[in-house]
């Protein structure tokens, strides 16, 4: 059953994102979240999400950090990450990419993109 | 449609195990069941005891059995929870349209940025429209001041008619009050009751410029549909993009037209010194331009070639009327004056920021692709395109039309001058193009 993480620490665009996914749910897919950086590598390691919504700005691990750890330090590939930013947050594209992030949406996103992405991503 | 299971609620890890520490400190057992039927405890063998439903507004949506009174407090707050998870869910959606919305004006802002035409300015806005807006016919109807009409442009729809029924008069009726309207059930309209009507539903606002209302943006559906103030919110923000981007690009156009009548005029009134030279601009500039199309270079290129010839002379302005205007054989003095005019035209534009591109195109205009020409005898592709254009332009009128000095020549023999003095005098390409277009009928020759 594949896995998704919402990494969030403002509930409100976990609620949005699991709304925005619900879809998938019915198809099987299992929505996990986390609200703080820590959290959210903790989960990565031990649930091996396919596909992880990350923000950029979250307490005790950023985005980056994050990013960094899973794909530079562990090496783990089969995971998609997609990094959250707000419109007008200095965000560095190729930064973003170098740390290993595969694609980036700023807030407030697009709902539709981002089912038709998570599809693709999982191939379902 | 927005839906709670209870499968799914309690699928929640936080409902789960607030749900099993509940039943320990209570100290029951219970089985709880789906609307389907199904249990979704799958502890089916215990004692049923009493049935409570749990509900979703007055929707039940599964029940609890088990010992009373504590499986009713279980099935209340179930029903709590459902509730509470509903009320989220139907923010969440708001909000996610909010979403929507918002991404189609960040990206129809960044798409209507580009220099665009009204019609694909109108394609655009109706392809966004139909992200946001349910309906079947997306129109915009340009109002035609002279002849009265719309022109109708229209996605899922048909395009090339005229609209004509409902769709006219309510059109013609938002035009002329400026106010949108939305009808969701034409039949219960007092202005439609007892016709016969290919739509049902539709709304409609008008393109409301400084001046005047250009025309409408609609959407319409053959089946009924409610269409909300909400909806209409949107069309009329997609209106107010619609119509002042097109009012952008028209004083745009204006302006550029205002700019090159301008130059134009400037360069007429320089040729009128000289009686011999009547029409000359005209017919560089039709020449230079033919040419232009004939080699497929780019519009905005074409512009410059156009803008080069229309200017290539006005430097001539510094040069005097006992020199320009002589009918004799020039001096040796005289000639260096006469070749001074490419220096004092391009000492005239550059004080014209929009035209200093094209000042290669002037002041190379006397140069020969042999390297012999002036003023700085620059040779083959050194020498600007433009200006190798303008050359052969302007040399080929020179040739066949009467000057103070000499009477023009045939056009056949214009041409063999043409052919004989490519590579040395011309570029052969320019020459070459300029050939093909005669042939071809895209340079047109004046008699």
């Amino acid at each position: 059953m594949p896995k998704i993480l919402i990494a969030d620490d403002e509930i409100l665009f976990q609620i949005l994102l699991e709304r925005a996914l619900e879809e998938l749910e019915d198809e099987g897919v299992e929505l996990l979240f986390a609200d703080d950086g820590e959290k959210a590598l903790k989960i990565i390691y031990e649930q091996k999400p396919e596909l992880v919504f990350l923000d950029l700005v979250m307490p005790r691990l950023n985005g980056l950090e994050i990013c960094n750890a899973v794909k530079k330090v562990h090496c783990i590939r089969d995971v998609f990450i997609i990094m959250l930013t707000s419109r007008g947050e200095e965000y560095d594209r190729r930064k973003g990419m170098e740390f290993g992030a595969d694609l980036y949406y700023t807030k407030p996103f697009n709902p539709d993109e981002i089912l038709q992405n998570a599809r693709e991503i999982l191939g379902l | 449609m927005i839906q709670i299971s209870l499968k799914h609620l309690l699928n929640k890890k936080e409902v789960s195990g607030l749900l099993d520490e509940l039943l320990a400190a209570m100290k029951i057992n219970i089985n709880i069941y789906g609307i389907d039927g199904i249990s979704l405890t799958g502890n089916e063998d215990i004692e049923p005891g009493e049935k409570y439903s749990v509900e979703l507004g007055k929707e039940v949506i599964g029940w609890i059995w088990g010992p009373a009174p504590q499986a009713k407090t279980v099935a209340q707050f179930l029903s709590y929870l459902a509730n509470k998870e509903l009320e989220k869910k139907v923010l969440a959606e708001e909000t996610l349209e909010k979403y929507k919305e918002i991404n189609v004006f960040y990206e129809i802002g960044e798409k209507l940025a580009g220099n665009l035409n009204k019609y694909e300015i109108a394609i655009l806005t109706l392809n966004e429209a139909r992200r946001l807006i349910p309906g079947e016919d997306y129109f915009i109807l340009f109002y035609n001041e002279d002849d009265k009409r719309f022109e109708n442009i229209s996605l899922g729809g048909s395009n090339t008619e005229e609209p004509f029924g409902p769709k006219k008069e309510i059109a013609e009726n938002v035009l002329h009050n400026g106010k949108a309207e939305l009808i969701n059930d034409l039949g219960a309209d007092h202005r439609f009751s007892g016709k016969s009507l290919n739509i049902v539903s539709m709304i409609c606002a008008p393109l409301k410029t400084k001046n005047q209302n250009i025309g409408v943006i609609g959407i319409s559906s053959t089946a009924k549909l409610n269409y909300t103030a909400q909806d209409l919110k949107i069309l009329n923000a997609l209106s107010f993009y619609v119509a002042t981007t097109i009012q952008t690009a028209k004083l745009y156009d204006d302006l550029k037209e205002t700019f090159v009548t301008t130059i134009y005029t400037l360069a007429e009134t320089i040729e009128k010194r000289d009686p011999y030279t009547g029409g000359h601009t005209r017919r560089v500039m039709a020449y230079s331009v033919a040419i232009a199309q004939v080699l497929q270079l780019p519009q905005d290129a074409i512009e410059r070639v156009r803008m080069a010839a229309i200017l290539h002379d006005i430097g001539k302005i510094g040069v005097s009327d006992s020199i320009l205007l002589k009918s004799g054989e020039l001096t040796e003095e005289e000639f260096q004056e006469i070749k001074m005019h490419p220096i004092y035209g391009e000492e005239i534009l550059k004080h014209i920021k929009q035209l200093h591109d094209i000042i290669p195109g002037v002041k190379f205009h006397h140069e020969r692709y042999d390297g012999l020409g002036y003023p700085e005898n620059l040779a083959g592709k050194e020498i600007d395109l433009t200006a190798r254009i303008v050359a052969v332009a302007d040399s080929f009128d020179a040739m066949t039309t009467n000057r103070s000095y000499k009477d023009a020549l045939p056009l056949e023999l214009a041409l063999d001058e043409l052919r004989i003095n490519a590579g040395t005098q011309f570029d052969p390409l320019i020459v070459n193009a300029f050939l093909h277009g005669c042939e071809t009928g895209i340079v047109k020759l004046w008699r």
